[in-house]
């Protein structure tokens, strides 16, 4: 087994529901295909992206649809949202501006330099 | 761990899910297994990337249990102050068949208890006749009647068991309800 750091962070959970956002504004995808883009750049195990697939398809920021596939069962499709669009944006402006911010207070140049 | 073993692990971890949305999640990891067998994955690898299934599990469960949260706070979004109705129901419901049934349901695990109990002490008699030679007639059929004592009473046992977790069980979650249609009222669904 690989080295997968405990899912239970809170912070990497909420992320995550918009990294998969993010990933299928890129174009609509299928399981597999996502939990290996996922797993490749976030440490996560790659069953991870299931129950959020799950989850925003029931709160129906992705839609989903069954196409056949050259190899195999037909794949089932996860598409993003008009929803899902908007939610997207507003949060992942929303993150950026909130990762700068928390990065001024991590970063060791001018961290520390409010209490002085 | 194997395909199999890993879907059987993660269907028993699920547990309590409606059984459509278990067939979902299932369909969903199996078509991953059979999509990474296609490029030439062992099932063991495919397993061990997918992560724990315990630990799967519970992040679906932790879905559904968002779903029952956003519920929740959309009706406390329609919240318009206690509902008098609501409150009336619960006490009348209670008053008249709710209480009324818990206690029946009481009732028939003490009557259980006693029939343990009363088989227990039925069996301690005969095997103290047979021990001190008291009975000396009948010895087979005594020897019956004990087996026959000691099934009803492992029946009982396991009856008592099952009784009393499902009676703890139930009730926590009636009272959830009749808490909230106190708090609630009694709602559209």
């Amino acid at each position: 087994m690989k080295g997968v750091l405990p899912m239970n962070s809170q912070i990497k959970k909420g992320i995550l529901d918009l990294c998969v956002l993010a990933l299928l504004e890129k174009g609509d995808s299928y399981g597999y295909d996502l939990a290996g883009n996922l797993a490749r750049k976030v440490e996560v195990a790659d069953g991870t992206v299931y129950p959020i697939l799950r989850k925003l398809a029931s709160e129906g920021v992705v839609s989903t649809y069954l196409q056949e596939s050259q190899n195999g069962p037909p794949r089932k499709y996860y598409h993003l949202t008009e929803a899902g669009r908007n939610k997207l944006n507003a949060e992942r402006d929303e993150w950026i501006k909130f990762c700068g911010e928390v990065n001024d207070i991590l970063s060791k140049e001018t961290g520390g330099k409010a209490d002085e | 761990m194997n395909k199999t073993e890993y879907v059987t692990k993660l269907t028993n971890e699920l547990g309590h899910m409606p059984y459509g949305d278990v067939k979902d999640i299932i369909q969903s990891i199996e078509e991953h297994f059979e999509e990474g067998l296609s490029e030439g994955r062992s099932e063991e690898e495919i397993a061990a990337s997918l992560g724990d299934p315990k630990e799967l599990a519970a992040e679906f469960k932790d879905g559904v249990k968002f779903k029952q949260i956003m519920k929740k706070r959309k009706m406390s979004d329609n919240f318009k102050g206690p509902d008098g109705r609501g409150r009336i129901f619960v006490i009348i419901f209670n008053a008249f068949v709710g209480i009324e049934c818990w206690l029946i349901l009481l009732f028939a695990i003490i009557a259980a208890f006693c029939c343990l109990a009363a088989d227990l002490a039925f069996i301690g008699l005969i095997v103290a006749g047979l021990i001190t030679g008291v009975l000396t007639e009948f010895l087979v059929p005594f020897i019956f009647l004990i087996l026959t004592m000691i099934c009803v009473a492992v029946f009982l046992v396991i009856l008592l068991i099952l009784g009393i977790k499902y009676y703890a069980k139930g009730l926590k979650s009636y009272i959830r309800w009749n808490k909230n249609v106190w708090n609630y009222g009694l709602g559209e669904d």
